[in-house]
């Protein structure tokens, strides 16, 4: 047999990378040519990432899907340096291939009778949003963006959405940028001044504080709640049951967790409990 | 084209990879990445009397090589695994067999009468050795009597083939494995994961909820190489290698230890074809070096170094 082989390289996409760069701070953003997960995915949804052949780092990493362009047949990620993966990724050049799984999970429902969405974020909460924001204007949907990080250098995506022509609202917990503390402060107090937009719906991302908060306000003024939450993962599609979220009332004889990566990562607000 | 169909009691394996039970749910999650039937077969998820909830989170932590991990046993339990799992398995053109946890003798033996008039079931493996859920704080294949007194108990309910998977955190898991062979079990499965253990310096927490956990992923093969080695050289039963295994190379190593299958665990989360791949890096290797028959290969390993 030839050198050492490693069983990750065939059956799940090895994709040409096309570009990574340095948006703020250490947050990265890569764009990958995949055209089947590109023409597939749905905002929400994510893709694993295996970001060499070592054993180090063992395990796949979950990325939202942060956009993508069907006909050109990119998508991109976006990512904070944290570990040894995240910083091999930081390194990665355009022209080297990465071996990406998905698309997997369930992401935001957008329903038909959907009047305002209201898409909230904290820090790199904003991940899925991008592409989000794009499928809810195509849909001809009223959309408006709630952005908290803890200082300038944590915030990213605002030109952008900015560019898409729709109202970005920040809060920084330094404020270093925008309104100086928690965004679901911003959330309370234009919902506030504008009670029109309690027909609308919630769109989360973000810390388990946050989406929690976001949650209790949802329940206060009934409106819909979409969130997508993080977990550590083994797998991505549902075989190592390692991710496990609890379920918030759970039936007699019903299992009091769902999985984050097949039954998420997106879950109505009222479906399950986060801790934090 | 070697032979690579292996023969364990009557167990008939149309090649020697398995994928490891808890590795693979139930087959259907994988159905659309891979080509199932190209395994030899499928150890589905431990299925217990009663469905199990699982353990809280966090349930696994990723470590250098390796991972540790505490699912706490989460099934749908037999009922359902009958109504809503099998028929998919039986579907497949791959060997089907059912791993059995049970915190009693007593629900192995109802898990096995449960499942004994269920078609398209080729054998079972009795999970002796789940290091996350326990009675009275020990594995059952810790100890050796446990272990022929629960074996027996199971054969007298089956004719099916009997698998007893063995944790490695003995003293001699020579003496285990003899046991199961005194109870008639047909093979031993070794090793399931090492107890371990990892800290968060920064809360002072260990980092999975039961704090400790099993420890798998190629880190752990040369143990797991170490106790085929010791079972092969001490007991006169069949051994289905495990630890570790993430290609054609390393499910060798186990097959010339004297694995006469293997079964891939870790490395279906990472490569959910990994199976797939071994198959053919094993034949791969047959052709290259003219063997016949994998038969040929398994307990080869000479003697000098």
């Amino acid at each position: 047999m030839a050198a050492r082989t490693t069983a990750f390289n065939k059956g799940t996409l090895d994709c040409p990378v096309l570009s990574v760069k340095n948006l703020v701070g250490q947050i990265y953003l890569m764009r990958m040519h995949c055209p089947a997960i590109a023409q597939q995915v749905l905002p929400g949804q994510f893709i694993n990432i295996k970001v060499n052949n070592e054993f180090i780092p063992f395990l796949r990493k979950p990325f939202s899907v942060c956009r993508r362009e069907a006909q050109k047949g990119w998508i991109e990620v976006v990512w904070k340096i944290v570990g040894k993966g995240t910083q091999i990724m930081a390194n990665d050049h355009a022209g080297e291939s990465i071996h990406v799984l998905g698309p997997l999970g369930k992401g935001y429902r957008i329903d038909s009778g959907l009047r305002h969405a209201l898409l909230v974020a904290g820090g790199l909460g904003v991940a899925p949003l991008p592409f989000l924001c794009e499928e809810l204007l195509k849909h001809r949907k009223p959309v408006e963006i709630f952005l908290g990080a803890k200082s300038r250098c944590e915030l990213s995506f605002v030109e952008e959405f900015q560019e898409m022509g729709v109202q970005v609202s920040v809060a920084t917990e330094d404020g270093s940028v925008g309104k100086k503390g928690l965004v679901t402060e911003l959330l309370t107090e234009r919902l506030a001044q504008h009670p029109a937009l309690k027909n609308g719906t919630f769109f989360g991302c973000g810390p388990a504080g946050l989406l929690n908060r976001m949650t209790q306000i949802s329940e206060e003024l009934k409106m819909e709640c979409q969130i997508a939450i993080e977990t550590m993962m083994g797998c991505g599609f549902g075989i190592c049951v390692g991710c496990p979220v609890r379920v918030r009332n759970p039936q007699a004889g019903e299992n009091p967790y769902k999985l984050t990566c097949v039954d998420g990562p997106v879950f109505d607000a009222r479906e399950v409990l986060l801790d934090g | 084209m070697a032979e690579l169909s292996v023969q364990i009691g009557s167990l008939r394996l149309k090649n020697p990879v398995l994928v490891a039970s808890g590795t693979f749910g139930y087959g259907k999650e994988s159905a659309e990445l891979v080509n199932l039937n190209a395994l030899g077969g499928i150890i589905t998820k431990s299925i217990s009397l009663q469905p199990r909830a699982g353990n809280p989170p966090p349930r696994i932590v990723e470590l250098p090589a390796g991972m540790l991990n505490s699912i706490g046993l989460q099934n749908v339990g037999v009922e359902a695994f009958v109504k809503e799992k099998l028929p998919f398995l039986n579907s497949l053109d791959t060997a089907v067999i059912v791993n059995i946890a049970g915190s009693s003798a007593e629900e192995f033996r109802a898990v096995v009468q449960r499942l004994e008039n269920e078609e398209g079931i080729d054998a079972y493996e009795l999970n002796f050795s789940c290091p996350n859920v326990k009675e009275g704080g020990l594995e059952f294949s810790q100890d050796a009597r446990v272990t022929a007194r629960v074996t027996a108990l199971v054969r007298a309910a089956t004719k099916r083939p009997l698998i007893v998977k063995l944790t490695p955190n003995v003293t001699k898991i020579s003496e285990v494995a003899k046991a199961a062979k005194e109870s008639n079990a047909d093979a031993v499965s070794l090793i399931n994961t090492l107890v371990g253990l990892a800290v968060d310096i920064h809360s002072r927490r260990a980092r999975i909820n039961t704090i400790t956990g099993g420890y798998s992923g190629p880190a752990i093969k040369p143990v797991a190489l170490a106790k085929v080695y010791e079972v092969a050289q001490n007991v006169d039963i069949p051994i289905i290698g495990i630890g570790g295994i993430m290609n054609g190379e390393d499910a060798l190593e186990f097959i010339i230890t004297g694995a006469c299958a293997v079964q891939v665990g870790s490395a279906n989360f990472i490569d959910p074809a990994a199976g797939e791949k071994i198959v053919g890096e094993i034949a791969q290797y047959c052709e290259k070096h003219r063997i016949s028959s994998i038969k040929e290969l398994v307990g080869s390993l000479r003697g000098e170094v």
